[in-house]
């Protein structure tokens, strides 16, 4: 049993779709990382701006360090209109001059020069970022560093690195859109000639065994010589096959003869009713049997024509009326009407001459015994650019749902009946080899149970 | 003829209340109209008058709510709410004050509840910091002079005519020129401190002539104005519009002057501190506050002065104080910390003092 695999289709996109997503995310996140880096760096500039405002603000006058607080800074980190300041100036002993006496500096203070040192900390239960700065005081009374530590809420920070990977995100999700509906349109367009090549498989005829002539990519080249070769052993295979099967029914043919003659030369008077009936039925048996070793060598010899033979013009009136001469015997139940019908005009197909009398025989033969009742039609006919040979019988007839296996080797409607169904298939393999069909109508009111022979008509005689 | 009605209605309750409440010091109480449900404490930096009218519509549309109102000036009320949120635990469920850089300090102490109104998307950008500190009114800094005592060739318009007036005529109005004490008053303060900031110069020279005047200090609104009225000072400097029409209602010999080269604009602040005990009930004051209703109420009945509105009737001013630009916003945001720094403060209030206290030559 084949186990039903996810389609290649849906494995190709599930993939991608899965390496589309971890880019997806690698890259989010480092736009999240660098919207971060972004905004601190933004804000940082005006923490900056304030703490350098304010270093220029603390003075010495008259032997006492002064701060004049500039409102402007305050002003400048109001820029970041919802975040909270917190500030602390802190005279060289390390008193604090004004503003949070609580606030940490968060980093060592002998290491803080002019230029501001920016660190994250968390101050009163909110998560800040400090900025400290140094000034060197050179005044006699007041000497060394005095420390300015600005704090500030992160709010605004946060929120225009939320905005920035916001809008990097619903980039990246568009790009990512669009890259696994490019990838699906891709991946379908990749695998349309696997595609083609099932249907060229599948479309195919059953008997039809010559490598397959479809343009393949690259990568499934393999593939195709694998099936051309395989068909190619199977090829051989079938021709030994049929050699088997003709040379066995010719070897066949022979000793039933002798049997079929023996049989006759039995003097049924002096058996008694049982052994007449017997006999009756071995002469019976014999015939059939004659008559389907009869049908596989001329199976046998149709393959073998279309293999050797070349196809040339043929009238298909002619080759008709000599198989209906053929089919029909002599000995025919005089209450059976049998009738012929033609066209006119010549009808012309491209084909064996052999071989269509072969499978218009086999046709006939099979209506006239499984079929009429009193009446057996062959017409000849053209329609369409097709060539047709209709027969038409009035006996019971075939349901559309038989149809199918009808040309199939061995098969018969009436089961047990022990008619072996060459006929068919031999039709229906003639037709096929000469680029027609073999089909059926069903019985209607109007007419009986029809097999039509569909041919191409000749495009010389259709010009 | 609806105005008249709305006056009518607004007097009539005016004199119901002062029957229903029961004054106790700087304290009332506005007992609720049905079954008390609930008490709203307020502690304000505004004076009661302006504020009945609103306490009285909120019970209107809040029937079970009692409120306990009492009143401080700005610096009691900073100094209490400083210490109920060092503490964590305070009487007031929400405060007001006109001094809006002390509630923004205590706000960026962490002092303050966020409350997001659905009422403040109609309020100007400049009069809300964090959903914490909401600004609900409108009130120009103004002149007020007494009409029967400065002619009208005398009245300033401008800060600089009114330097200039005191300098024309020292003697006329020694003594008469009345202004707060910014050490004592948070809002005198704050405007000084704004005047610094917007006008220096102007400033400056302004200060040398309350000096050479000899001007007047007092603490509060109220008392400067009580002063007009008493006859004691002639103009009055940077009074909150509000006060002083509330004032030239009942007395229109004081008139009220709004500056044409600047005027500040306060927006008086609402904040409700984090050791609110009635969270719920001060959120839903505050949207009152910011709504249309209450809005209204307040330009009405208790402040006067409106953004969208043009000025009152009485007051001589610019035609369009804020599309002009001669209305100065105090922004309530993190700038105003800078008013509260420690050391600036006190230098400030001592250089003030000194150059109001003698003159410079």
């Amino acid at each position: 049993m084949q186990s039903i695999e996810r389609s290649l289709f849906s494995r190709l996109v599930l993939r991608v779709a899965l390496v589309l997503a971890v880019g997806a995310a690698i890259l989010v996140t480092a736009a999240w990382y660098y919207a971060r880096a972004a905004a601190d760096d933004a804000y940082d500039r005006l923490l900056q701006g304030a703490a350098f405002q304010m270093t220029e603000s603390l003075t010495v006058e008259e032997g006492t360090l002064t701060f004049d607080l500039p409102p402007s800074a305050f002003e400048l980190l109001g820029l970041a209109g919802r975040d909270r300041i917190f500030y602390r100036v802190m005279a060289p002993s390390g008193r604090t001059l004004t503003g949070y006496d609580d606030l940490p500096p968060g980093i060592d203070l002998g290491a803080v020069r002019s230029n501001p040192v920016f660190h994250s900390a968390v101050y009163r239960g909110v998560p800040v970022r400090v900025a400290v700065t140094g000034r060197a005081l050179s005044d006699p009374a007041v000497s060394g560093w005095a420390h300015i530590i600005i704090a500030q809420t992160t709010e605004a920070r946060a929120e225009l690195a939320s905005q920035l990977t916001l809008r990097a995100s619903v980039l990246v999700a568009i790009m990512s859109v669009l890259a696994l509906a490019g990838s699906a349109l891709a991946v379908r367009y990749s695998l349309r000639p696997v595609a083609d090549l099932g249907e060229a498989l599948r479309s195919r005829d059953p008997q039809d065994l010559t490598p397959l002539a479809v343009a393949v990519p690259r990568e499934l080249s393999p593939f195709v010589a694998s099936i051309n070769h395989f068909m190619n052993r199977l090829d051989g295979r079938m021709k030994l096959l049929q050699r088997f099967v003709a040379d066995s029914a010719h070897q066949l043919r022979t000793p039933l003869t002798a049997l079929s003659a023996q049989v006759s030369l039995i003097n049924d008077d002096s058996l008694s009713d049982g052994d007449r009936r017997h006999l009756t039925r071995v002469r019976d048996r014999a015939a059939e049997l004659s008559r389907f070793t009869n049908q596989l060598l001329s199976h046998a010899m149709v393959i073998h024509r279309f293999d050797s033979a070349q196809l040339v013009p043929v009238n298909l009136t002619e080759a008709a009326r000599k198989a209906f001469r053929a089919a029909v015997p002599i000995t025919i139940d005089p209450d059976i009407v049998v009738s012929f019908e033609a066209p006119d005009d010549e009808v012309t197909v491209l084909g064996d001459a052999l071989s269509l009398r072969e499978a218009i025989v086999n046709v006939i033969d099979n209506a006239l015994r499984h079929g009429t009742i009193s009446r057996l039609e062959v017409r000849v006919a053209t329609g369409d650019g097709l060539a047709m040979v209709d027969v038409e019988d009035d006996g019971p007839g075939l349901s559309a749902a038989d149809f199918d296996h009808l040309t199939r080797r061995f098969t018969s409607t009436k089961s047990g009946e022990g008619s072996a169904g060459l006929g068919f298939a031999i039709a229906s393999e003639v037709a096929a080899a000469l680029g027609g069909a073999l089909r059926f109508r069903e019985k209607t009111g109007a007419h009986g149970f029809t097999v039509v022979l569909e041919l191409p008509l000749h495009a010389q005689e259709r010009s | 003829m609806r105005a008249t009605l709305a006056t009518l209605c607004a007097l009539a309750l005016l004199l119901f209340a002062g029957v229903a409440s029961a004054v106790e010091g700087d304290r009332v109480f506005f007992k609720s109209k049905q079954a008390q449900s609930a008490v709203l404490t307020i502690h304000a930096a505004t004076d009661l008058d302006a504020m009945r009218p609103l306490v009285l519509d909120f019970q209107q549309i809040a029937p079970g709510v009692s409120v306990e109102f009492a009143d401080y000036v700005t610096n009691d009320l900073f100094r209490e709410a400083e210490q109920a949120c060092r503490q964590g635990s305070g009487p007031g469920d929400i405060l007001l004050s006109s001094s809006v850089d002390q509630l923004v300090k205590l706000a960026n102490d962490g002092c303050a509840l966020q409350h997001v109104s659905p009422e403040a998307r109609s309020a100007p950008a400049w009069a809300d910091w964090r959903e914490e500190v909401y600004g609900f009114t409108f009130e120009p800094a103004v002149f007020v002079y007494d009409s029967t005592k400065v002619p009208p060739g005398d009245v300033p318009h401008t800060h600089d005519e009114l330097a200039n007036l005191l300098r024309r005529e020292p003697e006329v109005y020694r003594g008469r020129i009345g202004t707060y004490d910014v050490a004592a008053s948070g809002i005198g303060y704050l405007l000084a401190f704004n005047d610094a900031r917007q006008a220096p110069t102007i400033y400056g020279r302004l200060l040398e002539s309350f000096s050479r005047a000899e001007a007047v200090k007092r603490c509060c609104n109220a008392e400067v104005l009580g002063e007009v009225a008493n006859g004691n000072i002639r103009i009055a400097y940077n009074i909150l519009g509000s006060y002083a029409y509330a004032a030239y209602r009942k007395n229109p010999n004081l008139k009220i002057v709004v500056p044409r080269d600047y005027a500040l604009i306060l927006s008086r602040g609402v904040m409700i501190p984090t050791t609110t005990g009635n969270r719920d009930l001060a959120a839903r004051f505050l949207d009152y506050l910011l709504s249309e209703r209450g809005q209204r109420v307040a330009r009405e009945q208790a402040f006067f002065f409106s953004e969208k509105s043009p000025l009152p009737d009485g007051v001589d001013g610019p035609a369009a104080l804020m599309e002009s630009g001669i209305g100065r916003p105090i922004r309530i945001g993190p700038a105003l910390l800078a008013a509260q720094d420690r050391i600036l403060r006190e230098r400030f209030i001592a250089d003030w003092a000194s150059l109001i206290a003698k003159p410079l030559n």
